[in-house]
């Protein structure tokens, strides 16, 4: 690939650490109004992300599937900074364990008896379950793994 | 002989401190290495969300429209909150005396009317020094989640949206290393890049991150600037909408890490005393066996002196 072409720096961390920090062509992400693609000279703006798939194309032209759930988004001239709840790189996730987290999550949104503080927990849970199941998927169609 | 069994028993107690003081050191070490461990962590997160909102403050100073009330400094400053971070038990060398000295001469500069917010026991001795105390937070040894600070940090945004306070400090601790800790107070409300440089501390450091007013001015000229040109800020879906969630929740960041630097700061402390306790009761037992053994041994040279004092008036 040529490398002349223009790169934007990536920072993606969470509070438990640094996920990723890297040169890249172009970031798609998830935010409250819609998914949104950066590319090199974006304006600068700032957005709150929502759980879902952050796809990342690097400078060898492979691309990087991330799960994420919940943030906000920095975007400057050429740098993106993304402060995520949680985050993890599709590599890393079982799918099998995945659906088994869903599917509990799921489940628990069905008990009764739980008060608000404990809904949005457990709704959160299934967003961020259902943004990993999606990002192992995702990742598999780019690697034409089925 | 007296003397000599007062002598071995002042022996037997110290060395009793001593084994206190050494488990207490270890105790001290393994909760210090969790904290540091947590606090390393969320290092990086905390400074580049710090970052982004003083970004954002600097940006609210020059247009009023991306204006938010916790960016927004208020014209006159009545009243002041201090949230003073301190250690819930004592034996831990100067720490407490540091920080809540730290917040003293603070206030005396600022010398305006000022409500202390206590996190931890030990900052309630300055209840009896005449300082209005607003609430006392409790705070446990190890914190595991930012659930702990968030009322903290809902209490005080409530109160200064109400205008109840017009300036949020907070002292706490950093930690810089096992053996450096620094107590510090910086400016948490309103989020202002102009304010004094020595209250705008930087909560933990990172290498890689800073949150000096020339870091964010280098920020923007690298990444805002394109020859005479400055970008501005887009926001989406709109400005209030967004910074309505950013600002509080990087705030109530900013309070969890400076817990987690206090607690790591806290347990070195205490490690580092105890350590310094541990060999001065070392010290102290070898003392002591050296006058136990001087001690033992005139009164053995006096007794037999008696005896052939004795032997020699008899012969």
């Amino acid at each position: 690939m040529a490398t002349d072409k223009k790169t934007i720096k990536f920072e993606l961390v969470t509070p438990e650490r640094v996920v990723l920090k890297e040169e890249v062509l172009q970031a798609t992400i998830p935010t409250q109004s819609g998914e949104i693609t950066i590319l090199p000279d974006h304006i600068p703006l700032v957005s709150i992300l929502i759980p879902g798939v952050i796809e990342l194309k690097k400078m060898t032209g492979e691309s990087e599937v991330i799960s994420v759930s919940g943030g906000f988004v920095e975007v400057l001239k050429n740098k993106l900074v993304i402060l995520a709840d949680t985050a993890e790189l599709a590599i890393e996730l079982d799918e099998q364990r995945i659906e088994e987290a869903k599917k509990k999550a799921e489940e628990m949104k069905k008990w009764k008896d739980i008060d608000a503080v404990q809904f949005a927990e457990i709704s959160g849970l299934v967003e961020k379950q259902l943004a990993r199941s999606k990002a192992v998927k995702r990742w598999r169609n780019l690697n034409n793994i089925k | 002989m007296a003397k000599t069994k007062e002598i071995s028993r002042r022996i037997k107690s110290v060395s009793s401190t001593k084994k206190i003081t050494k488990a207490m050191e270890m105790v001290a070490a393994a909760k210090m290495r969790k904290a540091v461990d947590a606090v390393l962590k969320t290092r990086t997160y905390a400074n580049l969300s710090w970052e982004t909102v003083l970004h954002l403050a600097k940006i609210a100073d020059n247009h009023n429209e991306v204006g938010h009330p916790l960016l927004i400094k208020k014209t006159e400053v009545k009243k002041v909150a201090l949230i003073l971070i301190a250690s819930n038990r004592g034996l831990c060398g100067g720490f407490n005396a540091a920080i809540i000295n730290k917040a003293k001469e603070s206030l005396k500069k600022h010398n305006l009317e000022t409500d202390i917010i206590l996190v931890g026991k030990k900052g309630a001795v300055l209840a009896q020094q005449k300082y209005n105390i607003a609430a006392e937070f409790p705070k446990s040894d190890l914190v595991l989640s930012a659930v702990e600070t968030n009322p903290i940090a809902r209490m005080v945004i409530a109160d200064y949206l109400l205008g109840k306070y017009d300036k949020i400090m907070l002292a706490y601790t950093d930690f810089v290393s096992g053996a450096v800790q620094v107590p510090r107070v910086k400016q948490l409300l309103p989020v202002d890049i102009v304010a004094n440089d020595q209250y705008l501390g930087v909560v933990g450091k990172s290498e890689t991150v800073g949150t000096s007013r020339s870091f964010i001015e280098d920020k923007e000229k690298q990444h805002l600037q394109s020859g005479e040109f400055t970008y501005e800020y887009a926001f989406e879906p709109s400005p209030k909408e967004v910074l309505d969630r950013i600002v509080p929740r990087l705030i109530e960041v900013q309070l969890y890490q400076a817990l987690l630097e206090s607690n790591a700061s806290e347990h070195s402390a205490r490690m580092a005393a105890m350590h310094q306790a541990t060999e001065s009761a070392s010290d102290m037992v070898s003392e002591l066996t050296l006058f136990y053994n001087k001690a033992r041994q005139s009164s053995i040279t006096a007794e037999i002196a008696e005896i052939s004092a004795g032997a020699n008036a008899l012969a």
